[in-house]
């Protein structure tokens, strides 16, 4: 079956009921999306597909051909900028071990996209509550979102 | 200041084990675990499991070469049960597959005939049984025999203490590669790549100089992959080593959280004395520690109990009991803080106690016995450069308590549904491993002739910031950029014998280590630059910012053209140094000595709000005065002590491990498990330093890993502050304090009654 990943068609020959997850990082080598829990209740790995976050341990990839799917790996730019959000997690020394940090970036941008600059506390809270990360950075999560709504909204 | 690894995270580019592509012909491996939490085994037929296409092998304990032994201090663990099962999942088989899907679906076919055996689950039984994984111990101060006498007011209470799963979001994992002449090498997600070596080396019945292990960074410890990374990573070296194929095991969450131990929990008696004014004249507590089915570190956990059992205060007369009892469960394990906020916990609970039934502030007994510059432990050490009543003041003052209690109880008098409530948690953490031959390290570095330079010390990268914190030391001490360093994996083969990523000491331990390793390689490019320069006083000769000064004054020398000039000149530009913690001992007969290098202090003043409706509540606010010593990297520091809070919160209020009689994990994933999150964490946390120098620490630095967890504890007290503004009862001393333990306590039910059904009854 055909996949659109991060601009890129590809082709993958699995069982329609294999999920996301398994198929981005086994079969087309990006391994910047993690296994958490495999039932969709942490949030590591969190893809965007049609722009929306999307739990990609629990879809299953029939359910996404021909739809834009985007990955940690297709956030920044061609040459290599960092997108708004990356670069305020990089600002604001967000990141711990790591192993969560893609899932909520994805969440993140994927908040961002639709709330902007207007951003507020109430909408961090219910659109990361699904993202866990067990070192705690959460408010440098919070203070990230924040500081990268500002940045999208800054005159280019 | 930065995190260095936070530039390759946030691109998805940092490599955990799995993420590496496989060498070719890599099988999977999953674990069969005991269906029965005791038992003995009578059968054993993996027959389907072995006829499924895609299964290689599955290994049980007859097919280890060397001897079938993990146990880090006690020899009571086999990798591979042999002849009776102590917990469900109890390791008994590895099968192998191409796949992790057919690995793990095979164990599903194996079966087992087992003759079951009582089991047993609450550490009060085993504790009357005698069921122990060792000797219980005692520490003491005074005389407890005849304090009780002098006391005007005895109170007695009991403590439920529950353990925590460490939930680090990368399950446990390792992949092994075999090579040449039976070589093993081991790529293994653990803070103590030494004890996997040591374990590997064993089981194989092979020398530790043939097994390497290399740890590029831990997608989240917490000290659940101190010795517990141990067995997995030792299945995959066994399967990798009996079938000469590389094997990759990586644990699925629902086994992992079977599998694995967690915090203990633990059961508690007090009985705290005091005078009319508050002073603390006895304390007695024991601590019945729920150990699981075998040692792991059990007993040293218990030890940092019974070390931390009097937590901040002085206590002239004081006996601490613990006894590590044998329970069947997976067994338990280090977290964060590793016995001491149990032992804290439970003082914390008397002098609640004992303020509830005089009728003053529990705030005003816990500052009235804080520690002074001397007072004695329970263990011999007295303090050195005390904080605790300096951090306390300046916390109380500074974000001023006085008008915060004041508002609190404004507001309860004018509301009913909604109550808050104030706590302040003291902390008092000793740093060191408790044994003492563990306090040391090693760090190796190479400078190349273009002045960059790579570091390897024993310390694993788990997002503690251990990397970003020996580049900072290690430029610091050349007096060189950060740019020029970069961190190596953490490697057996370049590091010899490392004691694990723990006890909050790897920056400590390792740092100086660095530290002494720049130190002999400067000494000989300073005689170096000497020479170039025609220069014979050498003291004076400093390199500031990469250029070679004397006398405070630059010369033309560079660092980059320092390390070029060595090379020509046939000066080594390597070094490897030892560190060795001085003046700590302990003399474990006498359960007395100087076990800690020193102390970090601090107070956290935790708000509540309860809804006493529904039992929910909101952790408002958390204001800390942290006793750091002199920061290193302030920006990994405070992300330290926001995420040891975090799980501190955790632990004592929304997670709670449920377990079945038959000692089977509920709580096995996380739909049942909760965990803070972006909501839970206070909206107002503000954290102040206190920043005298660390007596051991680099550049005065102190340890900061741990002991913030234990601000958690002031959450638990905060809510009950909230829930007696409701209701004045003596509730349960039960952690954690979840909803529906808050909303059952204030209509005056316990949990265990609403269990019984004796609510329903009524």
């Amino acid at each position: 079956m055909k996949l659109l990943i991060n601009g890129k068609q590809v082709t993958v020959d699995v069982p329609d009921d294999t999920p996301l997850l398994w198929v981005i990082r086994e079969e087309v080598g990006l391994t910047g999306t993690k296994f958490g829990c495999g039932k969709a209740l942490c949030g590591a790995c969190t893809v965007h597909v049609d722009g929306k976050p999307k739990r990609s341990c629990v879809t299953a990839v029939s359910s996404v051909q021909d739809k834009p799917i985007t990955t940690i790996e297709g956030l920044e730019a061609t040459d290599g900028t960092l997108h708004p959000v990356q670069a305020a997690w990089v600002e604001e020394n967000v990141p711990q071990c790591g192993f969560c940090q893609s899932g909520q970036i994805m969440a993140a941008v994927a908040l961002l996209a639709k709330k902007g600059k207007t951003v507020t506390d109430e909408d961090i809270d219910a659109a990361m509550s699904g993202n866990i990360c067990r070192c705690g950075t959460y408010p440098r999560i919070r203070k990230a979102i924040k500081r990268a709504a500002n940045a999208m909204e800054e005159p280019k | 200041m930065k995190h260095y690894d936070a530039q390759f995270h946030v691109r998805g580019e940092s490599e955990y084990i799995d993420d590496v592509p496989p060498p070719a012909g890599m099988l999977h491996a999953a674990v069969y675990g005991s269906p029965v939490a005791h038992g003995n085994i009578k059968g054993f037929d993996a027959s389907k499991a072995l006829a499924m296409e895609g299964v290689h092998a599955v290994i049980t304990a007859k097919d280890i070469p060397g001897e079938n032994q993990i146990g880090p201090i006690i020899q009571d663990e086999g990798l591979l049960a042999e002849t009776t099962v102590h917990f469900i999942g109890h390791p008994v088989a590895v099968v192998v597959a191409e796949t992790a899907e057919i690995a793990r679906a095979a164990t599903h076919e194996i079966t087992m005939d087992i003759e079951a055996l009582e089991v047993i689950v609450d550490p009060r039984e085993a504790f009357k049984r005698g069921h122990f994984i060792d000797a219980p111990r005692e520490f003491n101060i005074g005389d407890i025999g005849t304090a009780w006498a002098d006391c005007d007011i005895i109170v007695e209470g009991e403590c439920d203490i529950a353990g925590q799963e460490h939930l680090y979001l990368e399950t446990q994992r390792a992949r092994v590669v075999p090579g040449e002449g039976h070589k093993i090498q081991v790529y293994s997600s653990t803070q103590s790549p030494y004890a996997v070596q040591r374990m590997t080396a064993k089981v194989l019945g092979l020398p530790a100089h043939l097994i390497e292990v290399d740890v590029k960074r831990l997608g989240g410890g917490f000290g659940g992959k101190e010795d517990q990374a141990t067995p997995w990573a030792v299945m995959a070296a066994l399967a990798a080593h009996l079938l000469d194929k590389p094997v990759e095991l990586v644990l699925h969450r629902l086994d992992d959280i079977k599998m694995t131990g967690k915090r203990h929990p633990y059961a508690a008696d007090f009985k705290l004395g005091l005078k009319d004014d508050g002073t603390i004249v006895a304390f007695e507590s024991k601590l019945y520690q729920n150990s699981g089915a075998t040692a792991d570190l059990s007993t040293a956990v218990l030890e940092r109990s019974l070390f931390h059992g009097c937590n901040s205060y002085f206590i002239p007369n004081a006996r601490i009991f613990a006894a590590p009892c044998r329970t069947n469960l997976h067994p338990h394990t280090a977290f964060r803080g590793f016995g001491g906020p149990q032992g804290m916990f439970v003082i914390e609970a008397a002098i609640a106690k004992a303020a509830e039934t005089i009728g003053v502030p529990r705030e005003e007994i816990q500052f009235k016995n804080l520690l002074r510059e001397g007072d004695s432990f329970p263990y011999g050490q007295k303090t050195e450069g005390c904080h605790s009543r300096r951090c306390w003041e300046e916390a109380v003052d500074e974000f001023d308590y006085a008008g915060m209690r004041a508002a609190v109880d404004e507001f309860n008098a004018n509301n009913s549904r909604d109550k808050k409530g104030l706590a302040i948690m003291p902390i008092c953490f000793g740093i060191a491993f408790t044994k003492t031959f563990m306090n040391q390290a090693s760090a190796l570095i190479h400078c190349y002739p273009d002045g960059s330079v790579v570091l390897s010390t024993g310390g694993v990268e788990m997002g503690q910031g251990v990397n970003s914190k020996l580049i900072n030391i290690c430029a610091k001490e050349f007096g060189i950029s950060d740019s020029r360093v970069r961190v190596e994996t953490t490697n057996t083969t370049r590091i010899a014998n490392m004691s694990p990523s723990a006890a909050s000491a790897t920056t400590d331990l390792n740092g100086n280590a660095t530290i002494l390793a720049v130190k002999q390689i400067w000494e000989r490019l300073r005689d170096l630059a000497a020479t170039k320069l025609g220069i014979t006083d050498v003291g004076d000769i400093t390199l500031e910012n990469e250029v070679v000064y004397f006398r405070g004054e630059a010369t033309e020398i560079t660092w980059p053209e320092l390390t070029q000039l060595a090379y020509f000149s046939r000066v080594g530009l390597s070094a490897h140094a030892f560190y060795a913690t001085p003046n700590i001992w302990f003399d474990a007969a006498k359960e007395s000595g100087r076990p800690f290098a020193y102390h970090v202090y601090g107070a956290a003043i935790v708000q509540a709000n309860v809804d006493c409706l529904r039992g929910v509540y909101d952790i408002e606010s958390v204001r800390i005065v942290h006793d750091l010593g002199r920061p290193i990297n302030e920006v990994v520091d405070i992300g330290q002590v926001e995420g040891g809070l975090a799980q501190g919160l955790g632990w004592m209020t929304l997670e709670e491990l449920a377990y079945g009689d038959d000692g089977r994990i509920l709580s096995h994933a996380l739909s049942t498990y909760k965990a803070p999150d972006v909501f839970y964490m206070p909206d107002d946390l503000q954290v102040r330093w206190v920043t005298d120098d660390s007596p051991t620490g680099p550049y005065g630095s102190k340890a900061v890993g741990e002991p913030p967890l234990m601000y958690g504890i002031g959450a638990f007290f905060a809510i009950r502050d909230a829930m007696r503004a409701f209701r004045d009862d003596d509730y349960e001393f039960s952690a954690p304090l979840t909803p529906e333990k808050v909303l059952l306590g204030i209509q005056g039910h316990t949990l265990s009654d609403y269990r019984k059904g004796e609510i329903a009854a009524e």
